[in-house]
Formats: C-alpha cells, sequence, structure tokens
C-alpha cells in the first residue's frame, strides 16, 4: 500500500501541471467568486413618493434617489426604468417595493435600512413586498460553504478518476494485479495517497479564503480542514467508483455532470426540506451533503465538534462503504 | 514450473473464441505460443494467470490451481502494450513493481542494474518514461516484468519493436534464464522468434492445430519454414495462394 501512495506522489511531482491545478485552480476560482459575490461598489436606484425631506437628503448619501410626484404601479415602474426599489408611505407604514430577491435588492434594502437608522427609525414600520417572490432568502454571500465544499470536492474527483481510468486503460491496473498484492492494498493506497494530496489542497483553500479572502468563519478553522478532507477523500472513492463505468477519459468527462450537479443541488444551496416527493432524501446519498451541511454550521452558526459529529460519521460511512465496493469491482481484474 | 491447460473454453458476446483447449507447457522450458493477432493468445495468456474466467476448465501452474495469490509472487508478466507510468522515471517504475513484491532495497538495486545492462538502458535509468521512445518502452517493460527474478516469465510479444541487436541480446538473457530452471512462455506471430524456443503451439480461430517441439515442427513442414504450418490442415488455401 505504501508503495503505491509513494507512486502516486511521485506521479503528482513529475507533472507539474496537475499539481498546479489541483492546488491554484480551486483558489483562482475562489477569488473570482470573491469579487463577483462581495464587496461591489453597486449603487442601488431608490425610486421614493411622498417621503420626508429629512429622509430623502439622508437616503442620498447611500443611494441614487428620484422623487416621484404621484405612485406609479410598481412591477411596471421598477421594469421599465431599472430601479431597484419604490418606497412610499401611508397610514400602515413605510413601504418598500422591490422585483425580486437578488444582490441588487439586497444593496438597496441595505441603504434604506442604513438610512432609517440615522433617522432614529421605527416611528413607522418598514413593509417590504416583492413583485416575484422566490423561496429562497439566502443572501449568496452567506453560501461561501456550498462553492468551498463543491470546488474542492470537483478538483479531486477529477484528478483521481481520471487517474483510475487511464491505469485501467493503460493496463498498468492488469500488471499491478498481477503481482501478489492484495485488491484492498490498492484501493486503500488509492485513497490514502490522493487522500494526501486533497488534504493538501483543503488546507490550502482554506486558509487562504480565511486570511486572505477574509470569509468569515464563526467556528473553528482546523474542525473546517477536517471537514474538507474527509470530503476530499470520499471524492477520491467516488471518482475511483466512476471510472469503473468509464471506459477512456472522455467518457469519464462526461460523467462529471451527471455526479456533480445532482451533488451541487443537496449541498445547501436549496433547502433540503423543501424539495418535494422525498427527493430531499436523495442528500444521504451524496458526499457533499455531509461536507456542506458540516462546513454550514461550523462558518455560519458556529457549531462545535459536538454538534457536528452526527455528519462526520456520515462521512467516514460513506467513504467505507464506497471502499468496499471499490475493492469488490477490482475482481473485474483479477479473479483473486 | 509446469503450467497444465485442461479443456479450456472462453466467449466474449457469443464468441467462442477459445475453444477446448489443452496445452502443457514443461518446466525450464521457452515455450512459443504462436498465432495470427486476435487469434485468442493473449486471453489464453490472461486465462493462465487468473486475470479473467473461463467458461470451462482449469488451469494449474506447478501442480497449483489459478488462481492462486502466492503463484502471482512467482510470476512475471509483461503485457503487449507497454502499461508504464508515463509520469514517472524508468528507475521509479522498476522501484514500483519491485515494492509491490516486497523486494528489500538491496535486492531491488541489485536486480534493477543487472536487468537495464540486459535490456541497455542503465545509462537512461533516471528519464521519465514519457520522454522515451516506444523500443525503450517495450524494454523498460521487459525489465519491469523479471525485477523480482520470477520463476515463471509470461511474456505478450515481449521483442515487437526492438531492433535486431537488442532482440538477440534478449534471447540470449531468456536463455540464461532458463539454464537456470525459468520457465518462459512467449506469445508472438513474428515467424522468426518461433526457432528462439524450444516448444511451440499454434493458435488459430480458437483451436490449437499443433503443439511439439520446435525442431519437430519445423520437421514437418515441406521446406523448413514455419509459417507452412498455418496452411497445412488447410491445403487448398495453400494452393490457392501459390497459383
Amino acid at each position: 500500500m505504501l508503495s503505491i501512495v509513494k507512486r502516486i506522489l511521485g506521479q503528482i511531482k513529475n507533472d507539474k501541471r496537475s499539481l498546479g491545478l489541483l492546488l491554484f485552480a480551486p483558489l483562482l476560482v475562489l477569488t473570482l467568486l470573491y469579487f463577483i459575490l462581495g464587496n461591489s461598489n453597486y449603487v442601488p436606484q431608490i425610486a421614493t413618493y411622498d417621503m420626508s425631506e429629512k429622509f430623502i437628503t439622508e437616503l442620498q448619501q447611500n443611494a441614487g434617489v428620484i422623487e416621484l410626484n404621484e405612485k406609479p404601479e410598481a412591477k411596471n415602474y421598477l421594469e421599465e426604468n431599472g430601479i431597484d426599489a419604490l418606497i412610499w408611505k401611508d397610514s400602515e407604514g413605510t413601504h418598500i417595493e422591490l422585483l425580486e430577491k437578488n444582490s441588487k435588492s439586497a444593496t438597496a434594502l441595505k441603504a434604506i435600512q442604513d438610512t432609517n437608522k440615522v433617522l432614529q427609525p421605527s416611528q413607522s414600520e418598514l413593509l417590504i413586498e416583492y413583485v416575484y417572490e422566490t423561496a429562497d432568502d439566502n443572501q449568496l454571500d452567506s453560501l461561501s460553504y456550498v462553492f468551498l465544499g463543491v470546488i474542492s470536492f470537483f478538483f479531486v474527483f477529477i484528478l483521481s478518476g481520471m487517474s483510475f481510468v487511464r491505469e485501467r486503460f493503460g493496463q498498468t491496473l492488469e500488471r499491478m494485479l498481477m503481482t501478489p498484492i492484495s485488491r484492498m492494498d490498492i484501493i486503500g493506497g488509492y485513497t490514502f495517497g490522493y487522500g494526501l494530496l486533497s488534504a493538501l489542497q483543503s488546507v490550502v483553500i482554506i486558509l487562504f479564503s480565511v486570511y486572505v479572502l477574509h470569509l468569515h468563519v464563526e467556528g473553528s478553522v482546523s474542525l473546517c480542514i477536517l471537514v474538507m478532507i474527509l470530503m476530499a477523500f470520499s471524492a477520491v472513492s467516488v471518482g475511483a467508483l466512476v471510472s469503473i463505468f468509464a471506459n477512456n477519459e472522455l467518457q469519464m468527462v462526461q460523467f462529471i455532470p451527471v455526479v456533480l450537479i445532482p451533488q451541487i443541488f443537496f449541498s445547501g444551496l436549496i433547502p433540503i426540506d423543501t424539495i418535494p416527493f422525498g427527493l430531499g432524501n436523495l442528500c444521504y446519498f451524496t458526499p457533499i451533503y455531509y461536507g456542506c451541511t458540516s462546513l454550514e454550521m461550523i462558518m455560519i452558526q458556529g457549531k462545535g465538534f459536538m454538534e457536528i459529529w452526527p455528519w462526520l460519521v456520515g462521512s467516514v460511512l460513506f467513504i467505507g462503504v464506497l471502499f468496499i465496493v471499490n475493492v469488490m469491482a477490482l475482481k473485474k481484474y483479477r479473479r483473486l | 514450473m509446469k503450467i497444465e491447460v485442461n479443456q479450456v473454453d472462453k466467449s466474449f458476446k457469443k464468441q467462442r473464441v477459445l475453444n477446448r483447449i489443452n496445452l502443457t507447457i514443461n518446466s525450464g522450458r521457452i515455450f512459443c505460443l504462436l498465432g495470427a493477432s486476435g487469434s485468442g493468445k493473449t486471453t489464453l495468456l490472461r486465462i493462465m494467470m487468473g486475470a479473467i474466467r473461463s467458461e470451462n476448465g482449469t488451469v494449474t501452474i506447478g501442480g497449483t490451481k489459478v488462481p492462486n495469490q502466492q503463484l502471482l509472487a512467482e510470476m512475471g508478466y509483461m503485457p503487449q502494450n507497454e502499461a508504464l507510468y508515463e509520469e514517472l522515471s524508468v528507475w521509479e517504475n522498476l522501484k514500483f513493481f519491485a515494492g509491490l513484491h516486497k523486494l528489500n532495497r538491496k535486492t531491488f538495486e541489485k536486480n534493477a542494474e543487472e536487468l537495464l545492462q540486459v535490456v541497455d538502458m542503465l545509462q537512461d535509468k533516471t528519464k521519465l518514461v514519457r520522454d522515451c521512445s516506444g523500443g525503450m518502452k517495450k524494454r523498460i517493460s521487459l525489465a519491469v516484468a523479471m525485477i523480482h527474478h520470477p520463476k515463471l516469465l509470461l511474456l505478450d510479444e515481449p521483442t515487437v519493436g526492438v531492433d535486431p541487436v537488442l532482440r538477440r541480446r534478449i534471447w540470449e538473457y531468456l536463455k540464461q534464464l532458463k539454464s537456470s530452471g525459468v520457465t518462459i512462455l512467449v506469445t508472438t506471430h513474428v515467424m522468426d522468434e518461433v526457432t528462439q524456443c524450444d516448444d511451440a503451439a499454434l493458435l488459430r480461430n480458437g483451436h490449437i492445430i499443433a503443439q511439439d517441439t520446435v525442431e519437430n515442427l519445423i520437421g514437418m513442414t515441406p521446406n523448413g519454414n514455419i509459417e507452412e504450418l498455418f496452411f497445412m490442415d488447410d491445403q487448398s488455401e495453400v494452393e490457392g495462394a501459390t497459383c
């Protein structure tokens, strides 16, 4: 088993580009994501009708303000003029109408709330209405754990799956099996070899996110790393499993969306309990679910080991089951 | 190690590839399995090693039934294509397979130096395999198959693409191994190679059509050309071809 681990590390050492892709590509993608989602200098456009002079001057500090003389119909007005929010007052309180939930309306809302804070709020109630209701009220910024999980899973999955396909295709697998090595040693060596590499990747990604991108982690960073490493191990196992069904590298690439996209659905992007027909239960078959749920609990909710251990156990069980399946699958290449 | 193949059948998707194969390979001989490409040589080899299952029949090696993990330790297998790790150097490839056979470092280094000498790769040992030519890969692959000094060598078309000078050197080495008691099974579709072997079997359309010592087999042909053997059971075809 040790020879396989050493061999995998040796192979990667001589293949600098793969190593670079494994370590730096995720960082690049995360950085891009950081700029796309975070810290934009977008100035929201807000239309006002019948608001106090004081409110308007204060709001102008935070947003582009358009004063209206009559109250328009919200839907058409917002859509046609590219305005983010319409705000007016009546006896019930202050109404805010927005088109839909997205990062633009979020900045508009924030501008209004900031204004209210300055003006000693709660003289009137804020009534927020959306023209288009969407089920999701997550702020994209708080989904960092999904991207962390998915990106690291993706790169490790491809790397291990590909190299396993090549091993089958190039008959080195057969050659390996014609030595007295046990099947368990092969899968074990593979899982550990690539697991080590991806553990390194996980550490790099987390440290980069926390210390360079200043991603907010409520709980412990080292617990995050542990979760990421477990997820990386399961990515290696899934890669090895999928490679059984692929006869060449092209087919392996075709498997990527099949394996990956459904997992993204269960990563926390969509609340599991809102998925109909009990399809949400499928999450137990996706390793990303265990990883991303624990990451969410640590990074957003600041939970500790005592709260997340069931998901860690889930991850470990998942790896264990895949390990056995992979060992069985090698029987195809050697009867022992 | 004596190999006995007993009534072996094998089909792929209803197509019969091997049909009632019986074969005895005596210990300490160089045995040649001769056949056109696609005649089932590699399949037979795989069944003999225990890599794939035959529908019927048994294979025993040195009295032990295949598959057997202990037997694998005494076998050296060289697949038809190179089956090496491109990103590793020649030396690292040898080291990896030696590791799978649990050789200690001293034995490995001694064996590796000796084998690289034989296949004339000693000066290139730190070269990455992806930078090697096709012929060089073939030679490395041969060295990998012998790294643990097996008692039984199974070589699938070992000298294809190797230049004549080196080919002679490899055959000399194989003969030297034979005299130290190693059993060697070689498959080939190149007829010249056969004369280097002691015994040969001819495989055609999934049947063994002849099996004897190479001397006797050549004696059976009208003009001493071993290729004639393939046409002997089908005289009309030969006559048609000579017209």
